[in-house]
C-alpha cells in the first residue's frame, strides 16, 4: 500500500545540502538541488554506508564510504546504470516534505 | 636461461598460481611481493610496472627483457622461449 | 567480528550487487574462499574491502577503483575476459573458470 509520510519541513532544507530523514523508521535522503526536492534511500548500493554522511556536486551524490556516486534524480549509479538507489516521489503540502512509499 | 621476476601481491592467488607455475617447470625465478615492501619501493615497482603498458594489477611477470600481466601460461611460454 | 563471519557477511552484500551486474561467484569454491578470505583479512587491516589482487597506491581515486566489487570500473576489460581480475566473480555463463584467460587491459585493446 503506498503511503505518504511525513519526512521534513521544507525551509529546513538547503540547496545544495544533504539531509537525512526516518518517516516510519525509514532511512531516507532528501536532497534540495535545482531548486528542486529528491527523496533516496539512505543507503548506499554498493554496501550500505549512509549516504547522508557523502557529499552533492550539482545532481551527483557521491558515498562517503567508496566514492560510489549516484544521480539523485533517478538514483542511478554513474558507472552501472544497472544498479540504482531507491527513489521515493515527493509531495510538497503545506511546507512540508512528503514521500510517498510502499509500505 | 632468461631470468624470470614475479612481481606478486601476497593476498593473490594468481600470483600463487604464477609462482606454481614456474616452480613446476623447474624454472628460477624471483619473487618481489608488492605489499611487503616500504613505500618507495611500490612506487618503484608501480612506476616499472606502467612503463611497460601495466597497470597495478597483479602478477606482473618479468621474462628476459619482456614483461607480461596475468597468470597466463601460454604467453610465459612464449616469452620463456622467444628468441 | 571474526573473519569467518565477514565472509558470510561480504557474500551476502556483494551477491545482489553482482548479480545485477550479469556476475556470480565464482563456481571454484576453493578459489572464493580463498579470495574472499584476503578481502575480509584486507577489510580489517584497512576498514576497505580492496581486491586481493591489485596494488593500491596514495591516489584515493586510484584505490577506490579497486574496492570489491569493482566491476563497474573495469567493465569492458572484465566482459572481455568473463571474469574479474582476481577471479572471485565470473560471467554467469561461465562453468569452467579454468578455461578463462587473464589479460591486462592493454591487451583488450589491441
Amino acid at each position: 500500500m503506498t503511503e505518504l509520510l511525513e519526512a521534513a519541513e521544507l525551509e529546513k532544507l538547503e540547496e545544495g545540502r544533504l539531509r537525512p530523514a526516518w518517516p516510519r523508521g525509514l532511512p531516507v535522503l532528501l536532497v534540495k538541488t535545482g531548486g528542486a526536492v529528491y527523496a533516496l534511500e539512505n543507503r548506499c548500493a554498493h554496501m550500505g554506508c549512509p549516504l547522508a554522511a557523502g557529499s552533492l556536486d550539482g545532481y551527483t551524490l557521491q558515498c562517503p564510504c567508496h566514492d560510489w556516486r549516484f544521480d539523485v534524480r533517478d538514483g542511478s549509479f554513474l558507472n552501472a546504470p544497472e544498479l540504482r538507489l531507491r527513489t521515493y516521489a515527493v509531495v510538497i503540502q503545506d511546507g512540508k516534505v512528503f514521500i510517498k512509499a510502499d509500505l | 636461461m632468461k631470468k624470470v621476476t614475479i612481481y606478486a601481491l601476497s593476498t593473490c592467488l594468481w600470483c600463487k598460481k604464477t609462482k606454481k607455475y614456474f616452480e613446476d617447470r623447474k624454472v628460477e625465478f624471483e619473487a618481489v611481493d608488492y605489499d611487503k615492501q616500504d613505500e618507495a619501493r611500490q612506487e618503484e615497482m608501480m612506476e616499472e610496472m606502467r612503463a611497460a603498458g601495466g597497470t597495478g594489477s597483479f602478477p606482473f611477470v618479468k621474462i628476459g627483457g619482456a614483461s607480461t600481466q596475468g597468470y597466463d601460461p601460454e604467453e610465459f611460454e612464449k616469452l620463456l622461449h622467444n628468441k | 567480528m571474526s573473519i569467518q563471519a565477514r565472509k558470510t557477511a561480504l557474500r551476502f552484500l556483494f551477491e545482489p550487487v553482482i548479480d545485477k551486474l550479469g556476475y556470480k561467484f565464482t563456481p571454484a569454491k576453493e578459489d572464493a574462499d580463498f579470495l574472499l578470505e584476503q578481502e575480509a583479512i584486507i577489510e580489517a587491516e584497512t576498514g576497505i574491502p580492496y581486491c586481493p589482487c591489485q596494488a593500491r597506491t596514495r591516489d584515493r581515486a586510484e584505490n577506490m577503483r579497486m574496492v570489491c566489487p569493482c566491476i563497474p570500473f573495469h567493465r569492458a576489460h572484465y566482459d572481455a575476459m568473463r571474469r574479474c581480475w582476481c577471479g572471485l566473480f565470473v560471467h554467469k555463463d561461465v562453468t569452467d573458470p579454468d578455461k578463462l584467460r587473464q589479460f591486462p587491459e592493454a591487451k583488450m585493446k589491441k
